[in-house]
Order: structure tokens, then sequence, then C-alpha cells
């Protein structure tokens, strides 16, 4: 019998059934994969094993004990989340041990030089590539994400492992490591729970294969037995359009923004241009300075050097507002931190950048308003019960289209995508790449900054590459498949100037 | 069924707030028998009208992330340098009145401008400029109040209109300009924008740092505001005005709903809680408290006041 069982699981909140008559099995030693859309009901149901929530209908199992009567069995669900989730300003070791009661005398007083040298097993068994006495803000984002994970299975009660999107910021190459890692927990016994939106690593990783949509299991199959299209039709209920190409045409128009020799914060010397009407896709490895280039564009980071002109014009750096008033708008890959006002209505955070068709001599026009939001909502297909709910309680992928939608009521020129598809499920990203085409063939410059190779190769019409804060290549995208770009990617020589 | 209907009134933020004032109002007169006399009421509104208008300034900085502990100092500064114009300058009272507004206004952009442009937390800057003005004000009065006020402005502290005093109306008057202005224009839009995420608004080409100078000098034209009511009230300017005026706004917007983290709230919310406190102060004289009990009880029913919201809260709305 499965370690976990989840038994006839239902969730409702208030007007919404999370979770409809749900069961499944969790065994030790099997990586069992959770895939399904935004709000399928994936992270309900992960509260629910950790025990954060209790099930309004059903029970859990935990090694045969009914988990509601004996909450301490949730104890033995160890849970990951997506975001990095660390102290930031404490080292490594106090990372791991923190709230330092497990060993450690009682966690009333501790010596640095005990859990330092704890410490370094853990960081030996999980390749970590940094010091127990290393600041945790100073390591990279995929040791952090590493650190999360031996952070959990510090936990000696540990049987299972919930990893929720744990390779959502990583590059092809880190997300190696992380399964690495998994694998290694797997062999000592534990279960795996795997949360991604990624097929390829679904399948690289996974025994089992659970499908949710709309709160309901729809099935559950060995990894071995399914393939991409059958995945994503189980998913979204239907057939999904995955068109293998979707670069804007006709995309030779006149320069709209020029670079030339810009150097800023982890950056230098970048110089290119973006041409009216085309997708131009920026790679390179997490950390290769390129949000840092495009927010030192668009005016949110102090440029050092170097100069831009907008359609022919000088165009002063520094300043958000005059970005966005003409014309240039950077939605960041942040969506959490730099995109949503997290306690206010959809209504208000979309009409933020209403007001001018929605205010008549400095007031605003309360039905206008709604009306306009109201077309918005509509027209990108934002899943939201009422305007007046809390952005913060949408899905992910619906926060994203309402950024994209607030952006687009602006008339930009200029837009800039930092990893737009981040955490997004298959079916909505189809509709950001077609958004993304159409913006472009009406005439918008689009700079598309992406870490998944695919991406880029679908959507964009060229595509450079970064190292280490400079340029190391540029492609147009008849070339851009096989090891140049690659290379490029990695700060090898060889990355061929082809344009 | 009534677990449904309590969770459609705390669905409404306010309703919170408005059920605590009533149920202490309905306490007091149960408690007093002279609480619900139109005598004592007056004395209620009065204190409140000087109160609130710094509970108006206070819960839109709030709204903003900020906060302004200077608000009391400015006020007193600002009513000593009116009564210098009016009496040893002789100026006419309505246009001292007139500059020292403009004077106040002057103090809240310096702060700021000095939070926007250095990059301070207003908190610690804000206990500064306390510092500065309260100084200012005792090194130019050294501790002596200026008397012999015209009495042309004595009835905007001390007249009644329709039976409520006059700095009460004031107050509601800047209450309503408060509440249009954060509720139904687009700077007050911004300025919930700035409260909830501030990164986020610079991404959306918000002038964030024009946003917080503003509310800041507009706070600091209430502060005046409420300082030169108070000279008039008195006929004299005192070098004391303003020094209860920190604390208790403060407290009266988190009753109402405004968190010192920002982003939600109103100043309506504020007021509700300013008069929370008004209404407990007050009991708490006419129940004959002794002297030295009464700021330990107010304090203790304040904090059982905003436990019992909290706990509602998070009683009847799951979300």
């Amino acid at each position: 019998m499965a370690y976990l069982t989840v038994d006839h699981v239902s969730k409702t909140f208030p007007g919404v059934k999370a979770l409809d008559d749900i069961a499944l099995e969790i065994e030790m030693g099997k990586v069992h994969t959770l895939a399904g859309e935004n709000g399928a009901g994936k992270s309900t149901l992960v509260k629910i094993l950790t025990g954060t929530e209790r099930p309004s209908r059903g029970r859990v199992m935990i090694d045969g004990q009914d988990a509601t009567h004996h909450p301490h069995l949730h104890k033995t669900v160890a849970y990951v989340p997506q975001e990095i989730n660390l102290f930031g300003n404490l080292t490594v070791a106090e990372n791991l041990f923190m709230p330092f009661s497990r060993s450690h005398r009682g966690g009333l007083i501790f010596r640095r030089r005990d859990i330092e040298r704890d410490a370094k097993t853990w960081i030996e068994r999980f390749k970590i590539a940094a010091k127990p006495g290393d600041k945790v803000r100073d390591i990279s984002i995929s040791d952090q994400q590493l650190l999360q994970i031996a952070r959990a299975c510090t936990n000696e009660s540990m049987k299972i492992l919930i990893l929720d999107e744990p390779t959502s910021s990583l590059t092809e190459t880190e997300v190696e490591r992380v399964f690495r890692v998994v694998r290694d927990v797997v062999a000592s016994g534990c279960g795996v729970v795997f949360i991604s939106h990624k097929f390829d690593e679904m399948f690289a990783i996974s025994d089992t294969i659970s499908v949710l949509r709309n709160g309901r299991k729809i099935d559950t199959q060995p990894a071995s037995r399914l393939d991409d299209r059958q995945l994503v039709s189980l998913m979204s209920g239907q057939e999904v359009r995955t068109d293998a190409r979707l670069q804007p045409e006709g995309s030779g128009g006149e320069p709209i923004l020029a670079v030339d020799g810009l150097g800023g914060r982890g950056f230098e010397d970048v110089s290119f241009e973006l041409r009216r009407g085309e997708i131009l896709g920026f790679a390179g490895l997490v950390g290769a300075g390129r949000s840092e280039v495009m927010q030192t564009l668009f005016g949110f980071l102090p440029a050092r050097s170097g100069s831009v002109t907008l359609e022919g014009r000088t165009w002063r750096l520094g300043d958000t507002h005059r970005a966005v008033k003409n014309g240039m708008f950077y939605l960041s890959e942040e969506r959490k931190y730099h995109g949503i006002f997290p306690g206010q209505s959809v209504r208000r955070n979309i009409g933020m950048s209403l007001f001018r068709g929605t205010s008549r001599g400095g007031v605003i026009d309360a039905r206008r308003e709604r009306d306009q939001v109201g077309a918005i909502v509509r027209d990108y297909d934002i899943k939201t019960p009422t305007l007046n709910k809390n952005i913060a309680f949408l899905s992910g992928g619906n926060q994203q289209k309402a950024i994209i939608g607030r952006a687009m009521a602006c008339d930009p020129r200029v837009l800039i995508f930092d990893e737009p598809t981040k955490g997004i499920d298959l079916r909505t990203k189809m509709e950001i790449y077609r958004l993304m085409k159409a913006l472009a063939e009406r005439g918008v410059g689009i700079i598309l900054v992406s870490s998944e190779m695919d991406e880029l190769k679908r959507c964009a019409n060229r595509i450079i590459t970064m190292y280490e804060g400079r340029i190391s290549g540029e492609f147009p995208i008849e070339a851009a498949s096989g090891n140049a770009l690659i290379a490029a990617i990695h700060g090898h020589e060889g990355g061929g100037h082809a344009a | 069924m009534l677990r449904k209907a309590m969770g459609f009134m705390v669905s409404n933020p306010l309703s919170g707030v408005v059920g605590v004032l009533a149920v202490i109002v309905v306490v007091a007169s149960l408690l007093s028998e002279n609480f619900l006399n139109s005598y004592n009421l007056v004395i209620i509104a009065r204190s409140l009208a000087f109160i609130g208008i710094i509970t108006i300034a206070q819960s839109m900085l709030m709204i903003l992330g900020e906060l302004d502990l200077s608000l009391g100092a400015i006020g007193g500064f600002c009513g000593v340098i009116g009564g210098i114009l009016m009496v040893k300058l002789g100026l006419n009272p309505w246009l001292a009145f007139a500059l020292c507004l403009a004077i106040g206004a002057l103090f809240g952009l310096v702060n700021g401008l000095l939070v926007t442009l250095l990059r301070l937390p207003s908190l610690v800057l804000t206990i500064g400029m306390a510092g500065v003005y309260g100084g200012l004000n005792l090194v130019i009065t050294k501790g002596v109040a200026i008397t012999g006020i015209p009495a042309d402005i004595g009835f905007l502290g001390s007249g009644k209109w329709l039976g409520l005093p006059v700095p009460f109306w004031i107050m509601l008057l800047f209450l309503v300009v408060g509440c249009f202005l954060t509720l139904k224009t687009p700077f007050g839009r911004y300025m919930y924008a700035v409260g909830s995420n501030l990164p986020a608004a610079k991404m959306l080409g918000i002038r964030t740092d024009r946003v917080r100078v503003g509310v800041f000098a507009f706070a600091g034209f209430l502060a005046a505001l409420a300082g030169m009511l108070m000279v008039a009230r008195l006929g004299s300017a005192q070098p004391s005005i303003g020094d209860s005026w920190v604390l208790a706004p403060i407290a009266a917007a988190v009753i109402g709903g405004v968190p010192t983290t920002g982003g939600i709230g109103t100043p309506l919310g504020a007021i509700f809680g300013a008069a929370i406190i008004g209404v407990i102060e007050n009991i708490i004289v006419l129940l004959g408290v002794s002297p030295y009990w009464q700021s330990m009880v107010s304090g203790a029913i304040v904090v059982i006041a905003i436990s019992l919201d909290s706990i509602s809260r998070r009683y009847f709305k799951r979300d």
C-alpha cells in the first residue's frame, strides 16, 4: 500500500470548488508529477498534503492513519515552495538549520563551528557550490534552490518531498543539478511529488503523472505511457494548437530603438538595434545581465555610460515616467515584486493605466473604469470571479495576462517582455506568444528576454546572446539552431557574429 | 446564517470599526447618563476636530506607507508663527492665517523632499524634524505663550454652527477633501499603488516621488490648519500646542483600517478610529476614573478594541 493516500478529497472555498473528489496514491521511492494548468487545483492539493488546509470532504491517509486526526503525520511531508524563501542575510549553515531546534543543544545557544560542520555534509550531498559561512544572498539562484531542497530534507521524519516548480527560474544546465538531487532523494527511499509546467522535465524525472483539471483528477498514468500531445489534451481538455513557429511576418522595418555602448549595474558596452515589427530575443544564463540591461533601458536602473535613440531622437535614460509616456514599456519577470499591487482589486490594478480614458477633469468616472477594465478582462481572457477580487488571489497566468492587458492599454511602441511565461501553463503560453506576434505585426518593436531556448526559437526573429554582462553573439533565427548559439550563451569563443 | 450575515458585514472594511464604535457608544451611554447630553457631545466633537484633522493627514501618509511624527510640532510651530505675525507684526489675521497654512505646507514639503531625495526612512527623519520644528518654537517663544490674538478669527476656534463647533465642521470639510483625493482621483490611486508596491508603481511610470512629496505637503498644511484653529480657540499661541497630536492619530488610523505598512484603508475609516479613541477618553473622564489611571485604562481599551476587530476579521473572512 502507498505511504500517502488522498482518499476522495474535496475542498470548497466560499463560491469556488477548488478540489472535487480527488483520489491519488503517493508511493515511496517514486517521483509522482502533478500536471495541470494554472488554477487546476495543484496548489490547493499541495496545501492539503502539507496540512495547511483541511479537506472539506474525504481524508488524507498517511502511513495508514487518517491525518486529520493525527496532524503530526503531516510533518513527514516536506514542502519546497516555488519562490526562493530563504533568509538572505544569514549564512548557508544558519538557513539550513533554522530554527536550530534539531540537535544543536536544544537551540538555546548555538556554536557557529558546530552548525557549520554539520552543514558541510548537506552541502556535499546536495553539491551546493558554497561554503557554510557564505551569506545566502551572495550565492547563485540555482544554489539557493538546492539549499531550499536541502533544508526541507534536514527534516529527519521526512518521507515525502514536494517540489513546487523548483526549476522555473533555472536554465537548462542548472535544471540537471536539481534533478541529480531529486534522484538522490528518491534513491534514499523517499517519495517525491513534483510540479512543473515543462514537459521535457516531467518526462525526464517522473515515474507517474497525474493530471488535474478544474479541481478534478483526470488521469494517472506511468510517465512512459504518455507523450507531450496526450498530456496537453488531458491538461486542457481540448486540442491545443502548438504552432512551431510564431515569428512575426515582415519584420524588416526601420530601426525604432538604437542602443550604443550602454553600461550599467553588472553589464557594459551593450549595443544593438531593435526594428519596428520584430521580436528580438535575448538569451543567456541567469545572471548574464539581460534583465539589468532592459531595466536600465527602461529607466528603472541608473545607466553609467552609453547613448540610446528612440525613433531617431536622442533618448534620455533614467525616468520610467517618460519611458511609459513615450511608449516604452517593460514587463518584469518578477510579477509579484514589480508587477501587481497586492491587496488591491483587479479593477484598481488594471485601472492604474487607464486614467487617460477613465478620468474627466482629474476625477475618475467609476462606470467608465468598470467598462474599460471589464473589456480588458474579456479581451485577454483573465479568469476572475469579479472585478473587485484581490489580484493576489488570481493564478499566476491570470496575473500575467492582467499585467499585459494593462501595458497594452498604454499603446506601447517598444515592449520589453522579461521571462513572460515563467510559471505559466502551455495553453496560456501559446496565447501570450500569439499576442506578441500580433503586436509586432501591428508595428510594435518587441524585446523578449527568455531562458527557454524553445520559446526564443519559436517567437524571435533574431537572438542576441549575453554572457557575464556583455553581448556574446547575434543570430538570425535561421542560424539559431546548433552549437554556436549554446557556445555563445556559455561565453565560449566561436559564438558567431552571424548577422 | 448569523455567520453568513456577519461575514458579509466584515467584507465591508468599514463595518468592523463602525461596529466597535457603536458598541462603545452604547456601553458609554449606559455607564453614564451624562454621556449623550448635548454639552458632552459638543466636547467630544471639539476634541475630535483637532485630533481628526491630524488623523486625516497621518492616514493619507500611512496609505503611502509613510509616517510623519513631526505633524504635531509643525502645528505648534505654525500656531506660534501665526501669533507673532498677528500680535507682534500686526498683520491682518486672515492673511496671517493663510500664510501659516502655506508655511505648514512648506514644512511638510521639506519633510517629503528629504525623505524622497535622500531616501531616508520617514519614521526616523520626522522624529528628527519634530525636534527641529519643536526646538525652533522654543527658541522663538522661550516657552511663553503669545497672548492677545485678534478676536476676528476667534469664531473659527470657539464658534458654533448648527449646534456643533466650527472646527468640527472644518474637519468634516477636509475629510471630504481627503476622501475625494484618495478615492476619486488618479492621484489617490497612485497613493495606493505606492503604498502597496513601490517598485511596481515605478515600473508603471508613476512619478512616485512626486506623489509622496505631495502628500507630505498636504499633511503639513493640515497640521498648520489644526494648529491655527487651536490658536483661534485659545486666543493665545501656546508653544505646547500639538504636543499630544503624535501618537493618537496613528493609533486611530490603525484602528480605522490603515496599517502602517500602507496600501489599504481610507481617511474615513481613520476618523472612525479617532472617534473611538475620543469616546473612550471622554467616558473615562465622565466616570471619574482617577487621573493616574486614565491613560492606562484608555490604552488598554484601545488594545482590546483592535484585538476584537482583528479576531473577528480572521474568524469571518476566509479568502
